[in-house]
């Protein structure tokens, strides 16, 4: 698609009148930032210097590509790459396409024409993501076709390669959106920017960072399309390698622990756990039901047929946000015993959500069968795995030899299967368990490990998992 | 629906007329089948947990639920009045009316760790007269959890201490750096729970996390209003139900945060009061850890 002179028009007017504004909105940006909200850049000088020299050594176009956890992180990324000292490269002042319809109707008419303006003076060119007709494809053909003209004139644009907000708070590598990758073989001697930012407490993606939060920020230059590179994926998956090697490093540096894992098994045929299903009428007990599931869960467990089925399908809803809590408290966020409720699963979709944080986990069912249900949830730190890509988190399960504690077979257990996966291991005995506020960690050398360690037992079976990344 | 429980009909009591001690009889009773430590179970306390095989029953997570289901099938209350929270509102508070089932509503039930806990329950939920003779021998969720924490970690020293008596060679010598590890986190337990004021400021911090979580969804709902009334002066009725919908579920996520943020204020708040009975539980897992600690410098000397 080709602009068409309005167009070309309207974005060299806005380009004109944002460089009148970039003064007094940067001004703007650092009082509110630091006197409204009072937020800090710890690593601020060292990052800057650091991308300041490849960035005053690049003269072409350039894609500013950073992870997405709060609605403020341009500005929040902006603040963070650019000092006072560098305001007048304007050529690297980005150009942004925030979503039409989260930015562009806010509140009453005031409000909606101040967030219009400030939006248009720092370079914003509305971006509609939903929508299939063709009004929407048109006007999301525009758009790219506005950033591939700034790009070819040398200026930068923003992108947030994963598209939206990650609502797990981590970036996945092994899951790449390609549009930057397509839009980046249009420009071939563009660099990609890839920032990752971070408040020390950002748990996980919410609309604002808390107040008095503190960011860290790593970054790097990269080629945008390296020789050979015609796949748009190819190319797409390498911006995600980089700004997960970022977020690799921001994770090394932090005391979050960065594996957020948890496992769960669950004896079909345990007598405590059979007694809420009665095997004559193949119906389950409505009022434990009704203790453990939302109700979104029970309309789509309506849809299985009564019987074991439907027994073993509601096990998988106890079994999937168990481990979901597990994970969850890994990551520092505490959910009350038995709270089933708050953790909402969507067992096709095989996702969890944490309904007070808005958290968002993978789950994985290992084990299915007549005696037995296991499923593995990871909320951050590694990939969860599926049919084509192995996943960084290990388990096992077993049965629980009798007469035998269950608790200690686990953990015994568990610490074999370590110190076996691992060729810096030689025996169990380096190892052993501690305990951080009803968490396993596991220790080696003296150290806790950050492995998202994960016991369950239930009935005959116990089960452990532990995620290598 | 057909269910029908399968167990022995039991005869349910009106819990304004027994003794806190006769419903805490029950409610052990009423968790017989769940528990997986029958030995900590014959000896259970109102201050035993219901969770953990150190000093709790063994109660597996999974059964949680069923603890709660279980004292409502044992008592009888008389506040059984279902009023609406709100004018339309599918929500309800329980009012005095005719004498009828117990109801543990959603959420009220995430401090009840003990039988004493729940008997606690029952009482700030009003279906039980007050008794302070029996609740100031109630160890409150705030300790429950934290001497729990002692005995986990007491527990973890001791089965090192014994596995390194058994290794010889380099293996011993990195065990014993393990050991060193786990002998300074029952240190700085041993401490923390020592120092009323440091252990109170360790439990409003995750207090405050979660102030800031329920702050944070406001502001997400506050995003979304103003995107409802941004959409409302425009006639995209699509989208302006669909941000109904995200209203409603971020509303759900902001009842769910508060209850949340109920539990951990009020063990904040608890983490300030040490009461005789639970200055002597602290006294006593302190005097366990200093114990295991002397076993401990002796297996690294």
């Amino acid at each position: 698609m080709t602009l068409d002179v309005w167009d070309v028009a309207s974005l060299r007017l806005q380009r004109w009148l944002s460089l009148l504004a970039t003064y007094p909105l940067y001004a703007f940006i650092r009082v509110v930032f630091r006197w409204r909200f009072g937020y800090r850049f710890s690593n601020a000088r060292e990052f800057q210097e650091k991308i300041w020299k490849e960035l005053d050594a690049h003269d072409g176009p350039l894609f500013w590509a950073a992870n997405h956890l709060t609605l403020i992180d341009s500005f929040l990324v902006f603040a963070a790459v650019v000092p006072w000292r560098k305001l007048h490269r304007t050529r690297l002042i980005p150009w942004s396409t925030p979503e039409y319809r989260n930015y562009y109707h806010l509140g009453s008419w005031p409000k909606k024409i101040s967030v219009r303006a400030l939006m248009y003076l720092c370079r914003c060119i509305p971006f509609l993501r939903e929508g299939e007709d063709e009004a929407s494809e048109r006007w999301r053909k525009n758009v790219f076709a506005k950033c591939e003209w700034l790009l070819k004139r040398g200026e930068s644009v923003f992108m947030y390669p994963e598209a939206s907000r990650a609502r797990s708070g981590w970036l996945e590598r092994h899951r790449p959106k390609d549009f930057l990758g397509r839009l980046a073989l249009e420009v071939p001697d563009a660099k990609f920017l890839c920032v990752y930012v971070r408040g020390e407490s950002q748990l996980y993606t919410t609309a604002m960072p808390r107040r008095g939060e503190t960011f860290r920020s790593y970054g790097r230059l990269i080629p945008a399309v390296l020789p050979g590179e015609t796949a748009p994926r190819a190319v797409a998956q390498r911006l995600f390698d980089e700004l997960a090697e970022l977020q690799e490093e921001w994770f090394a540096a932090s005391p979050l622990p960065k594996n957020c894992g948890g496992n769960d098994v669950l004896d079909l045929k345990s007598p405590a756990l059979a007694e809420h299903f009665d095997a004559a009428s193949g119906e389950m007990d409505p009022e434990w039901a009704a203790r453990h599931l939302t109700g979104r869960e029970m309309k789509s467990l309506e849809a299985v047929a009564p019987g074991f089925a439907r027994f073993a399908e509601a096990c998988k809803f106890i079994a999937a946000k168990e481990a979901a809590h597990k994970a969850l408290a890994q990551s520092g966020i505490q959910t009350p015993s038995g709270a089933f409720r708050m953790l909402e699963a969507d067992l096709f979709r095989k996702r969890i959500v944490h309904l007070p944080t808005g958290a968002r986990f993978d789950i994985r069912f290992t084990h299915e069968d007549e005696d037995k249900i296991h499923c593995v949830a990871v909320l951050r730190g590694g990939f969860i795995g599926d049919d084509e890509t192995p996943g960084d988190v290990l388990w096992e399960v077993a049965e629980v030899p009798a007469g035998q504690d269950a608790h200690d077979f686990a953990r015994g257990k568990c610490l074999e299967f370590i110190a076996k996966s691992s060729d810096e291991i030689p025996s169990p005995a380096l190892l052993a368990f501690a305990d951080e506020g009803g968490i396993p960690k596991v220790l080696l050398r003296g150290k806790v490990q950050d492995w998202g360690v994960s016991l369950s037992h239930s009935g005959r079976y116990a089960a452990w998992s532990f995620m290598i990344s | 629906m057909a269910f029908k429980r399968k167990e022995a009909t039991i005869e349910a009591t009106d819990l304004n007329a027994i003794t806190p001690e006769d419903a805490e009889k029950r409610i052990i009773a009423g968790v017989r089948k769940y528990a997986t430590n029958e030995a900590n179970w014959s000896q259970a306390d109102a201050n035993t947990p219901f969770l953990g095989h150190i000093i709790g029953m063994g109660i597996e997570s999974s059964n949680l639920a069923d603890i709660t289901m279980s004292i409502e099938r044992q008592f009888l209350t008389k506040k059984t009045k279902r009023v609406p929270l709100s004018e339309g509102s599918s929500e309800f508070k329980l009012e005095d009316g005719e004498l009828g089932k117990l109801r543990i509503l959603e959420g009220q039930d995430a401090t009840a760790a003990t039988p004493g806990l729940s008997i606690k329950m029952l009482v700030d939920l009003g279906h039980m007269p007050k008794n302070e003779a029996y609740l100031s021998k109630v160890v409150s969720f705030a300790y429950v959890t934290s001497v729990g924490e002692g005995y986990r970690t007491n527990d973890a020293l001791k089965k090192l201490v014994a596995r390194i008596e058994k290794l010889a060679g380099p293996e011993k010598d990195e065990a014993k750096a393990n050991l060193k590890a786990l002998c300074d986190q029952a240190k700085a337990y041993e401490a923390l729970i020592g120092d009323a004021a440091a252990f109170t400021a360790s439990r409003q911090k995750i207090s405050q996390n979660d102030k800031a979580a329920y702050d944070s969804l406001r502001q997400e709902l506050s995003v979304i209003e103003d995107k409802i009334k941004g959409v409302s002066a425009t006639n995209d009725a699509e989208r302006l139900a669909s941000l109904r919908a995200e209203e409603a579920e971020v509303r759900t996520r902001l009842r769910m945060s508060a209850q949340k943020l109920a539990v951990s204020s009020a063990v904040a708040r608890e983490a300030a009061e040490r009461t005789p009975v639970i200055q002597a539980k602290i006294e006593e897992i302190r005097a366990i850890v200093r114990q295991s600690l002397q076993e401990a410098e002796r297996a690294l000397a």
